[in-house]
C-alpha cells in the first residue's frame, strides 16, 4: 500500500494556519457593496417595524387580541435564532469537526437575543397579572398581598439570563480572534474594538486551557437556560392565557421546535455564506449534509411531539379539549395549522428521505426553509389564537373552558410592518455583527490544520483527521 | 509583579519550543516563570508544559449553590407565611417550588461563572509580559517572566535552543 502524505485536494492556497488565518481576516477585513446593499434592505425592513410598533403602541396594551402577531415574532426569534447557538454548543461538546467553520455563525445569532430581550419590554405590559384568576404555575391568591407579576418576574430573569450567557459564549469564542484582528488589521474601528474585546488575550497554554473550559460550561448552561425559556415563555405567556389548554407536553414542543428552527436557521445562513459570501473553502457539503440530518431528525420529533399532545386531547374529548382542538388546529387557524403540518413535517419528511436531495448542497437549505416557513406559521397559528382569546385579563369570563371560539385574526398594516420589522431587525443585526467578529471561526480552523492530513489510500486521496482527548 | 522582567522566545517549530522549555527547566526556572503562547490551541502536554491549574468549577457550583439556597428559602418562606391548605395536601408544594429553584439555580451559576471567568482568566491582565504579535501569525512563543538578575540567563537559554528572534518585554510593550 503507497503511504505517506498526499497532495492537498482543496484551495492549495489554504493549506497552512497561516495561509487560513490570512485569508479569513482578509474576508473580514473586506466588505463588498451587495453587503452593504442587503444590510440596508433589513435596515429599512427595520425601521418599518419600529412605525408599525408605534403604529400598534397608540391603541394601547389593554387589548390582548391586537398583540397577537407581535407576540408570534417575539417567540419567531426565540425559536429560531435564539436557539441557533444549540449548533455550535453540541457538536464542540462531542468534538465533530465538522462543526468548526460553522460554529461562529451559530454563536453569532446569540446577539439577536439583545434584540429579542428589547421586543420582550411591551410583552409585559401585555400580559395582565395574575388576579385575573387565570389557572398558572405560579402561587396567588386574591385578597393576600402577594404579588400577581411572578409569571413577568421570573419569565424576565430567566431570558435576561438566557441572553447575558449567550453574549459570555460569543465573547468567549471570540477572544483568540479579536487577538489576531488586534495583531494584524490596519488601524481604524475595527482594530480599537477588537483591542478592547480582546483584552489580554495572549495565548497562553493557560489561557487556551480556560477557554475550552468555559465554552464546555457556558454552552451547557446556553442549553440549560433555552430549554428553561421555552417553557416559561410556553407556559406563561401561551398556555395559560387559554382556559381549559392543559398540556403538559407542550413546552417541550416549543423547545423541541425550538432546536428544529435554530438548526434551519444556521443551515440558511450558511447556504448564504457559501453561495454569496465567498466562503466556498471553508462552508462545503460535509456542513451541509450533518445539518440536513440533524433537521431531518428534528422534523421526526416535532411530529411525534405534536401528535402525543393530539392523541390526549382527541381522545380526551372534554368540552375543554375539543375547544383547544378547534382553536388551535380545526377552526380559524386549520390553514396555518396545515401549513405547519406540510412545512414542518410532511415536506422535510418525503423529500429528506429522497437520497440525491439529501446528499446536495442545494436540498437541505431548501428544506430549511420549508421548515421556518412553517415554524413562522406555527408561532401565528399559537399566539395569535391565544390572544384573541376574550376575557384574558378579566376576571369575571370563565377561565376554565373556552367558551367561544374567536374569529380569525388576520394581520392590519401595523401587524405586517411588526412582522417585516422583526425579521428585518433580526438579520439586520446578525449582519452588523459580522463586520466586528469573523463570521468564520479562524481559531477553530486553525486548530483544525494540527489534526488534519491528507494520505493517499490505494488510487485516491483521503483526510485523515485526528481528535484531541 | 511590576519589579519582574519578561523575555520572549519566538520560534517557528514545535519540537523547538519543547526543548526550550526543557532548556528553561534545567537552568532552575520553575513551573510558575515560563509559559508557552500559540495561536492555536495545541494539545495540552505538546511543549511538556504541565497541564494548567484552574479553579473554574468551584464558581458555578457556589453560584448554583447560593442561587438554589435563595430559590428554596423563597419558595418554602412565601408558602408558610401565607399557608394556603388545599384539599388536605401538604402546605409546601414541591413540584412548582423546583422551577423557581432551578431558575435560582441557573440564574446564580451563570453570574459566579460570569464573574470566575473574569477573575480566573486575568482579564484585563494587569500585567502583560513580552509579547509579539507574530504568535497570532504562527509563532510559538516561550516567555519567561523572572526577576532582574535571571533574565539575562534566561536570555541565553532562548537563543541557545533555536529562537529564532529573542525579545524583551520592557522595551518593546
Amino acid at each position: 500500500m503507497a503511504s505517506g502524505h498526499a497532495e492537498h485536494p482543496g484551495n492549495p492556497a489554504l493549506v497552512t494556519a497561516e495561509d487560513v488565518t490570512k485569508d479569513l481576516l482578509g474576508k473580514h477585513e473586506g466588505t463588498s457593496n451587495n453587503f452593504w446593499r442587503v444590510a440596508s434592505v433589513f435596515g429599512i425592513l427595520l425601521i418599518l417595524g419600529i412605525i408599525g410598533f408605534v403604529m400598534r403602541l397608540s391603541d394601547g396594551v389593554s387589548d390582548t387580541a391586537v398583540w397577537g402577531y407581535y407576540a408570534a415574532m417575539f417567540a419567531f426569534i426565540l425559536t429560531t435564532a435564539q436557539s441557533a447557538p444549540m449548533v455550535a454548543i453540541a457538536p464542540r461538546i462531542a468534538k465533530a469537526h465538522w462543526r468548526r467553520p460553522i460554529s461562529r455563525v451559530a454563536e453569532l445569532w446569540t446577539v439577536v437575543g439583545l434584540f429579542n430581550l428589547l421586543l420582550f419590554i411591551p410583552m409585559l405590559w401585555i400580559l395582565p397579572p395574575l388576579s385575573d384568576g387565570r389557572r398558572s404555575l405560579w402561587f396567588y391568591f386574591d385578597g393576600g398581598d402577594v404579588p400577581s407579576y411572578s409569571p413577568h418576574i421570573w419569565s424576565t430573569l430567566a431570558i435576561l439570563g438566557l441572553v447575558v450567557i449567550g453574549v459570555a459564549l460569543l465573547w468567549m469564542s471570540a477572544l483568540p480572534d479579536f487577538a489576531m484582528v488586534r495583531d494584524h488589521a490596519p488601524d481604524g474601528w475595527k482594530k480599537r474594538w477588537a483591542t478592547r474585546l480582546a483584552r489580554g488575550w495572549i495565548g497562553s497554554s493557560a489561557q487556551w486551557n480556560m477557554q475550552k473550559h468555559r465554552l464546555g460550561i457556558l454552552g451547557a448552561f446556553y442549553f440549560m437556560m433555552l430549554i428553561f425559556v421555552h417553557f416559561l415563555i410556553s407556559v406563561d405567556f401561551l398556555i395559560t392565557l387559554v382556559p381549559g389548554w392543559v398540556d403538559s407536553l407542550f413546552p417541550i414542543t416549543h423547545a423541541a421546535n425550538g432546536l428544529q428552527a435554530g438548526v434551519a436557521t444556521v443551515l440558511l445562513t450558511i447556504w448564504a455564506l457559501y453561495k454569496f459570501g465567498g466562503y466556498k473553502d471553508y462552508i462545503a457539503f460535509d456542513q451541509i449534509w450533518a445539518l440536513g440530518k440533524l433537521l431531518f431528525a428534528l422534523s421526526l420529533l416535532w411530529f411525534w411531539f405534536w401528535f402525543s399532545s393530539f392523541n390526549i386531547f382527541w381522545y380526551g374529548g372534554k368540552p375543554e379539549e375539543q375547544a383547544i382542538i378547534e382553536l388551535l388546529m380545526s377552526g380559524p387557524y386549520r390553514w396555518a395549522f396545515f401549513g405547519v403540518f406540510f412545512f414542518n413535517f410532511l415536506f422535510p419528511m418525503w423529500t429528506m428521505m429522497w437520497n440525491p436531495l439529501r446528499r446536495s448542497t442545494w436540498g437541505p437549505p431548501i428544506i430549511a426553509a420549508s421548515v421556518l416557513i412553517g415554524t413562522f406559521l406555527d408561532r401565528i397559528r399559537l399566539y395569535v389564537s391565544a390572544y384573541s382569546i376574550d376575557g384574558i385579563g378579566n376576571p369575571a369570563i370563565n377561565k376554565h373552558v373556552v367558551v367561544e371560539i374567536p374569529e380569525t385574526i388576520y394581520p392590519s398594516l401595523a401587524d405586517i410592518f411588526i412582522m417585516l420589522g422583526a425579521l428585518g431587525g433580526m438579520v439586520f443585526i446578525f449582519l452588523m455583527a459580522t463586520r466586528l467578529i469573523p463570521i468564520v471561526n479562524i481559531w477553530e480552523q486553525r486548530e483544525l490544520k494540527l489534526y488534519e492530513i491528507h494520505k493517499t489510500f490505494h488510487r485516491t486521496v483521503v483526510k485523515v483527521l485526528g481528535k484531541p482527548d | 509583579m511590576f519589579a519582574k522582567r519578561s523575555v520572549i522566545g519566538l520560534y517557528t517549530d514545535e519540537e523547538a519550543a519543547a526543548s526550550a522549555l526543557d532548556a528553561l527547566r534545567e537552568a532552575g526556572y520553575d513551573q510558575g516563570e515560563y509559559e508557552v503562547l500559540t495561536g492555536t490551541p495545541y494539545p495540552e502536554g505538546t511543549f511538556g508544559e504541565e497541564e494548567p491549574k484552574h479553579t473554574l468549577y468551584r464558581w458555578p457550583l457556589i453560584g448554583a449553590a447560593c442561587g438554589f439556597i435563595v430559590g428554596l428559602v423563597l419558595t418554602s418562606g412565601t408558602q408558610l407565611a401565607y399557608p394556603l391548605v388545599t384539599g388536605g395536601k401538604p402546605v409546601l408544594s414541591i413540584p412548582p417550588m423546583t422551577i423557581i429553584m432551578y431558575e435560582g439555580t441557573m440564574l446564580g451559576a451563570i453570574i459566579f461563572t460570569v464573574i470566575g471567568i473574569l477573575i480566573e482568566s486575568r482579564l484585563p491582565r494587569l500585567f502583560m509580559g513580552a509579547y509579539d504579535e507574530r504568535i497570532t501569525e504562527g509563532y510559538i512563543g516561550v516567555t519567561v517572566t523572572t526577576s532582574e538578575e535571571r533574565v539575562g540567563t534566561a536570555e541565553e537559554v532562548l537563543n541557545a535552543s533555536g529562537a529564532e528572534e529573542v525579545k524583551r518585554g520592557w522595551e518593546n510593550n
